[in-house]
């Protein structure tokens, strides 16, 4: 699951560089100061990093805004790349249809409101939404354009270049190189008086003063690199956020009948947890998350869980306390396996197996399995003793074990003695052969556990 | 960039073609008046692919010359600006360097050739970099992209650049030997 908050944070900053002084006026609206809602762009581009898809009337109305104004704005965004936008026609049915996705998804964001939606009539609603892989593409566009104007400029990169004749001021073009071309020597010649021509630089310069005032030329290139200097200033945040979310899967909403597909189902559950659940084994698709607190929670304790598992490293006191003790059993034995200690042992484990599957009926041969086996379960399990102890100093008073748990275990333990009495071949006993001297392991750490959590 | 298209063209015949062979003679004649023209609007005629159709003639009077008009399909080459194209070089002096992509002249000047090229007179002008590893000089290869054309009714001729990504030299003559 990807998480929202890196590009949120630029969205805001994109917003705020180059969506600052923008002014949606309306064609017929006085340009008084009273109309003047530059900034609202920035307004209106915040609030969307707080929602998901949103019908265009709730938003216009939690922002206090007039939903033509607000429509403006938001039609602008999306011929700028930066809002995915949606139109239906819908009853007031389908219109609560939405308001059930959105409360699955936001809370943070506005009360959904629920009046007026009475009436059976079908009514075209818009819904918009940020399309976050869109707007690090447009962001990174515009300002590499931006760079590239100023640096061509600079550059006097794609320009025609103009050529005079000193002594009779005749202008030529690059287009006329041909017919300039002398001979005799390297250079450009007049057509008139066989002067040698020289170039002349900077077409802005020209552009601006006509024929190039030195002075004038050089204020332009200074005004020039200032401006790059600007650019790279003031969009340093932008440029850094960009960098930042580059390699992060940016997240998608999907369309709207998709995310509210996906955020009903997600509801329809009741739990929030079992929301979230769903909302995980959905996977990539599932991504809507509700609002950004707890998504970022949720999302940093995944990242811990996976540190813990790779780094190898015992002290994962933090799962301790969620997991009950005797899942950290299964959960050490797990990762010792991971880490590789175990993993050999089990492979013998399976190779026996199939050796017994070969000479089934010689029980000689099985008996100094059992026997090795044995030796070796006994060995491991001190060494799993020796790892326990070190990591009960660890997590010493961390540790509950309570009753009913160690009921469980007992429980689970008989249940898997019933198996083995139930399919009482010797491949069986071997393999269970296993789970028995674990278990009695176990039962030995259990008792010690628990005085020690008792002290 | 290349175009098939149909042209129309009106040719006029002398009468000792008129005979079985008529149409042939039409169709080699007018080979050989278009192709390697130039038209402003549409480019260089590079080859005459097919004769669509050949209209009814007209004698004219006095002369005894008849007018066919011709549609043909042909093959065209015009540059247009911001094109990439791959040319060799006819000319290098300190203003710039020629080059050639078919019918069409380009001119890089100067200011257009990398910043780190440097114009080096001689028996064999050329622009070389400072560690001389990159070298234009005449028929040296290489990639350009078109900033201007100018299209004149009969001619066609083009300023180019090599300060680009991706652009400049793809193969010099003294390498390649
Ligand atoms: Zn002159």
């Amino acid at each position: 699951m990807a998480s929202i908050e890196p590009f949120n944070r630029l969205v805001r900053l994109a917003a705020r560089a180059f969506y600052d002084d923008i002014s949606m006026k309306g064609d017929n609206q006085p340009k008084t100061s009273r109309g003047d809602n530059r900034g609202m762009a920035v307004v209106v581009l915040d609030a969307l990093t707080r929602r998901q898809w949103v019908r265009e009337e709730d938003l216009a109305k939690a922002l206090k805004l007039h939903s033509k104004q607000l429509r403006r704005i938001l039609r602008f965004f999306e011929e700028e790349k930066l809002v995915t936008r949606d139109h239906r026609k819908e009853s007031a049915k389908g219109a609560k249809a939405h308001n059930v996705a959105a409360a699955a998804v936001a809370s943070d964001g506005p009360p959904v409101t629920k009046e007026g939606e009475e009436k059976i009539k079908m009514h075209t609603h818009s819904y918009c939404c940020l399309d976050y892989a869109q707007i690090c593409d447009v962001v990174r566009y515009r300002i590499h354009r931006m760079k590239k104007k100023l640096k061509d400029e600079l550059d006097s990169r794609n320009t025609i270049q103009h050529y005079i004749c000193p002594s009779c001021n005749k202008r030529y073009s690059a287009f006329d190189a041909l017919q300039l071309v002398s001979y005799t020597d390297e250079y450009f010649h007049c057509e008139t008086c066989n002067g040698e021509l020289v170039a002349e630089s900077d077409k802005l310069a020209s552009e601006e003063m006509g024929d190039g005032d030195d002075n004038v030329r050089k204020r332009r290139r200074e005004k020039l690199k200032d401006m790059q200097q600007r650019i790279e200033e003031q969009l340093k945040p932008l440029v850094a956020q960009l960098e930042r979310v580059k390699n992060l899967p940016a997240p998608e909403f999907g369309s709207l009948q998709t995310w509210e597909r996906a955020n009903i189902g997600a509801f329809a559950h009741g739990d929030p947890s079992v929301a979230d659940s769903s909302r995980n084994s959905q996977g990539q698709y599932g991504t809507p998350m509700p609002y950004m607190g707890e998504t970022k929670v949720e999302v940093e304790m995944l990242g811990d869980g996976v540190k813990e598992e790779g780094t190898e490293s015992g002290k994962n006191g933090s799962e301790l306390k969620v997991l009950p003790p005797w899942m950290i059993k299964d959960g050490m034995n797990l990762t010792k396996e991971q880490r590789g200690e175990t993993s050999k042992a089990s492979k013998l484990d399976e190779k026996s197996e199939a050796k017994d599957d070969k000479k089934q009926d010689s029980k000689d041969d099985q008996i100094i399995q059992e026997e090795y086996i044995k030796a070796y379960y006994e060995a491991l399990r001190k060494k799993q003793e020796e790892e326990e102890a070190k990591r009960r100093m660890q997590q010493e008073g961390e540790t509950i074990v309570s009753d009913s748990q160690s009921e469980r275990q007992v429980g689970k333990k008989y249940k898997r003695e019933d198996e083995d009495e139930g399919n009482a071949t010797e491949q069986y006993k071997l393999a269970d052969l296993n789970a028995e001297a674990q278990e009695s392991g176990d039962d030995e750490d259990d008792y010690v556990w628990e005085e020690g959590s008792v002290e | 960039m290349f175009f098939h298209i149909v042209l129309e063209r009106n040719m006029q015949l002398h009468p000792r073609h008129f005979g079985p062979h008529l149409r042939d003679k039409l169709v080699s004649k007018l080979i050989k008046d278009v192709e390697g023209t130039c038209s402003g609007r549409h480019g260089f005629v590079v080859a005459i692919t097919g004769v669509e159709d050949i209209g009814k003639g007209l004698i004219r009077e006095g002369t005894g010359y008849v007018t066919f008009p011709v549609k043909y399909q042909c093959v065209v080459f015009r540059p247009f600006k911001g094109e990439i194209l791959e040319a060799v070089v006819t000319m290098v002096n300190k203003m710039g360097f020629f080059a050639e992509a078919g019918p069409v002249q380009i001119f890089v000047s100067n200011h257009l050739i990398p910043d780190d090229m440097e114009f080096q007179s001689g028996d064999v002008p050329n622009y070389t970099t400072s560690d001389g590893s990159v070298k234009i000089q005449k028929e040296s290869e290489v990639r350009l992209k078109i900033i201007g054309t100018r299209v004149d009714a009969t001619e066609i001729f083009c300023i180019g650049t090599i300060k680009d990504d991706f652009l400049g030299v793809i193969s010099d003559p003294g390498a390649a030997v």
